[in-house]
Order: C-alpha cells, then structure tokens, then sequence
C-alpha cells in the first residue's frame, strides 16, 4: 500500500538525488519510494537534471592520448582523434621516434666500433700468430741446439777422449780445427774456427786418413764467424786414424777429395 | 546515443571527443589525482559502450548521463580510499591540463558555465559547501556535519535551501 506524498518526502529528495540522504530520513524516504510513488520519481528526475547542470560546471580536462587511444580502441574507431587538433603529433609518440632514431644512431655507432675492435683484434691475434711462430722455431732452435751440446758434451767428458788439433794451411793460413772422438763409442765432433765463408756452389769437407785413404766425414758451412762444425757417428777405430783434414769441395760433397786443403792436422 | 547502442564505432569516437573532456574534469575534481581519473574515465565509457542501450533519453541528456554515471563510479572509488591517503595522494599530483572545447561546443559549454556560475552565485557560501560536499565527495548528511562541525539540522536546512536556490536559478535562466 502507498504512503502519502506529503511535503516531508519532497524535502527528502533533493538530498536524496545529491545522495546526502542518510540514517532515519534515507529510510523512511525509501518505504515511501518502494510503495511505487511516480511523482517521487518524476521529482527525483528534475532533481538529477540540476545534478546534472551542476557537475558540467567543472573545468574541462583534455583527455591523455594513451587514455583516448585506450577507450577508442574498445570500439575498433582508434581512428586519429577528432579533436583537439592542437597536438598533431602524440608526444609519447614523438619520443619514441626519438628513442628509436637514437637506437639506430647507437646501433651504427656500435657496429663501426665493434669492426674496428674486430679489425685490431685480427691484427693482435696475426701479430701474436708470428710470435708464437717465431718462439717455436726459437724453442726448436734451442732444443736443436740443446741436443747438440748434449751430443758434444757426451763426446767430450768422456773418459780418454782423443783430441787432434787442425792448422790452417794454403788459403786460411790462420784458420784452426780441432776433433774430439770418444773411443769407446767412436762418435767424433770437429770444431773449425776462422775459416772464410764460401761462394753459395761450394763447401767444406771433413776428411779422415785412415790405413792411407780419405775417408769422407762430412760437409759444413761456417757462420760470420768462421765457425763451423761436423758431428761423426762410428769412425773407423781411433787407432787407425791417422790424420784428418779439411778441403773444399762442390756443394753436397765428393767421394775423394778434389779440392784444395785448408786444414789439416 | 541509440548509434553506439548499435556498436557504431564512430559515434562513440564522437561521444567520447565531446564528452570525455568535461567528465575528466568532473573525475579529476572529484578524485583528485589526474592518474586515477583517467583510469574511471576509461571505466565510464567502457560502460557507456556495453551498456549504451540502457539510456533513457527521456530522463537526461547524454551528457548529463555520462556525468552522473562518472560521478557514481568516482564515489564509489572515494569511498574506498581512506580520507587521510587521499590527502597524500593529492599532494604531488599535477593538477590536470585544463583546455576549452573548441567551436559551438566551447560556446555552449562556456553558456552552461556562466548559468551554473551564476546559479552558484545565488547560494550562500555555506550552503554551496554542503552541496558541494555532497555532491563532489560524496558526503551525507552526518558526514557533512562531522566535516564542518556543524549540527545535522543545520547541514539539511543548508541543503534543502541550497538545492531549492539552484533550481530556481537555473529555471529562470531557461
């Protein structure tokens, strides 16, 4: 059953449709408004319209682009804004552009930089090619070398190492050898001092007499120095070596000495 | 209206051009931070494009729907939040970046204000503080006269009177 309209109820409605309304006067309004009261409804109505007059008093706030792309995006219209016409370009979307401009700027600038340390590090890695080249040949060298005193020192800390001195004769009046033979396992070492070097056709050779024969020994070279050397495994029995001597001979060496003697003892 | 009710694309793009800026004015008045108005802005017109069918065109203009439902979507957020934080929130917050609509909106928009405006003038400053108070931040009655220190009846009398000067402010300039 309704409640009668009466006066209190319209007081109650303006504060009602502001939502003031609260405690006995929100409650005992509500009773009358369930009943069905069409004026209430038509008052309340007019009521919002004030409401609604009031609220558009505010000041206007233009709406961000994320906010505007975001709602119309809801309806598939993410079409370019309409209005206002005053920021043609979106600023988060200029500073993107930027960003992006900047990456690409930063990427070159980084792939020129990164060429450039590939470059140097090729270059440091060939330099560091030759050096490991030039120290393995060093070490090789050096082991070579090793090895050869190794074999020197065998022959020559032996017990009853037989030693002959060579002197110069002819050409290299000046010039000086000497051997060394270990008689118990007959390898020999030939050391020459202050021989001149030879033209590129030609070398020396060691010789041994033995029973009245040469006998070939070995070729060598010398260095700046005039030095050179000739290793000899199993000669003849020391005791039948009667001389030695040094010629020069053609490259690579003869069977029977050909050439002229410059050492001999 | 009847055109985004039928999921026309364009016509709620258009909607949202001429409405969105004053109902962010209302949200940013209302809740303060500029962020959180754009959030209940991006709410309302999602409702609006769900439920564009239910306006009733009969009982309030477009706009004024739009406005009344950002106003309840802004309360109910109000209320949520403690008074003490809101405070904080409020300070540091940019205050919103305020432009005029532009061509026969501004003009009728700028009508509109200078009627309200003028409505307003009518109202003793006590008496626009309750209505404001009501209708900005959504206090009752009791909350109004807690806020103020002034007594229940009082505040009612304030409203009452106030909202009676509003109406007959704005029927004369109609």
């Amino acid at each position: 059953m309704s409640t009668p309209h009466t006066p209190r109820i319209e007081e109650l409605l303006p504060a009602y449709a502001l939502g003031a309304l609260d405690g006995d006067d929100l409650r005992e309004l509500e009773a009358h408004w369930l009943s069905g009261c069409e004026e209430c409804r038509r008052q309340l109505a007019l009521w919002q319209g004030e409401l609604e007059t009031l609220a558009a008093e505010v000041e206007p706030v233009q709406p961000s682009d994320v906010t505007r792309v975001r709602v119309l995006r809801l309806a598939g219209s993410d079409r370019a804004p309409a209005a206002p016409p005053r920021r043609t370009t979106p600023w988060w979307m200029a500073v993107a552009a930027l960003l992006l401009l900047a990456l690409a700027l930063w990427g070159l600038l980084d792939q020129a930089r990164m060429e450039r340390q590939v470059r140097g590090l090729e270059a440091e890695r060939e330099r560091l090619s030759r050096q490991v080249n030039d120290l393995d040949r060093q070490v090789g060298l050096a082991r070579e070398e090793a090895r050869r005193a190794q074999q020197a020192l065998q022959v020559l800390a032996a017990p009853g190492v037989q030693s002959v001195v060579l002197a110069g004769l002819g050409p290299s009046p000046g010039a000086k050898g000497r051997t060394y033979v270990n008689p118990s396992t007959r390898d020999a070492l030939f050391y020459a001092f202050d021989l001149p070097p030879l033209p590129a056709d030609k070398t020396y050779e060691l010789w041994l007499i033995a029973a009245g024969k040469p006998v070939p020994a070995g070729t060598f070279d010398v260095d700046p120095r005039g030095t050179g050397t000739v290793r000899v495994e199993r000669v003849t029995d020391a005791s039948q070596i009667q001389a030695w001597a040094v010629t020069i001979e053609p490259r690579g060496g003869v069977p029977q000495p050909t050439g002229t003697m410059v050492l001999k003892g | 209206m009847r055109r985004v009710a039928n999921r026309d694309g364009g016509a709620f793009a258009g909607l949202f051009e001429r409405h969105a800026p004053v109902t962010l004015g209302l949200l940013q008045r209302i809740l303060g931070a500029r962020g959180e108005a754009e959030e209940v802005l991006q709410e309302v017109f999602l409702q609006i494009w769900m439920q564009a069918d239910r306006y009733d065109g009969a009982r309030s203009t477009p706009r004024g729907w739009i406005l009344m439902l950002a106003r309840s979507r802004a309360l109910d957020r109000l209320r949520r939040r403690e008074s003490a934080r809101r405070r904080e929130e409020i300070v540091g917050e940019e205050a919103g970046e305020k432009v005029s609509p532009l061509g026969t909106e501004r003009l009728e928009s700028l009508e509109v204000k200078r009627q309200v405006s003028t409505a307003l003038g009518s109202l003793s400053p006590d008496q626009r503080r309750c209505i404001e108070l009501a209708f900005f931040e959504g206090l009752t009655h009791t909350q109004i006269a807690e806020r103020l220190e002034a007594p229940l009846g009082t505040v009612k009398s304030r409203i009452l009177l106030g909202m009676s000067k509003l109406r007959l402010a704005l029927s004369a300039q109609a």
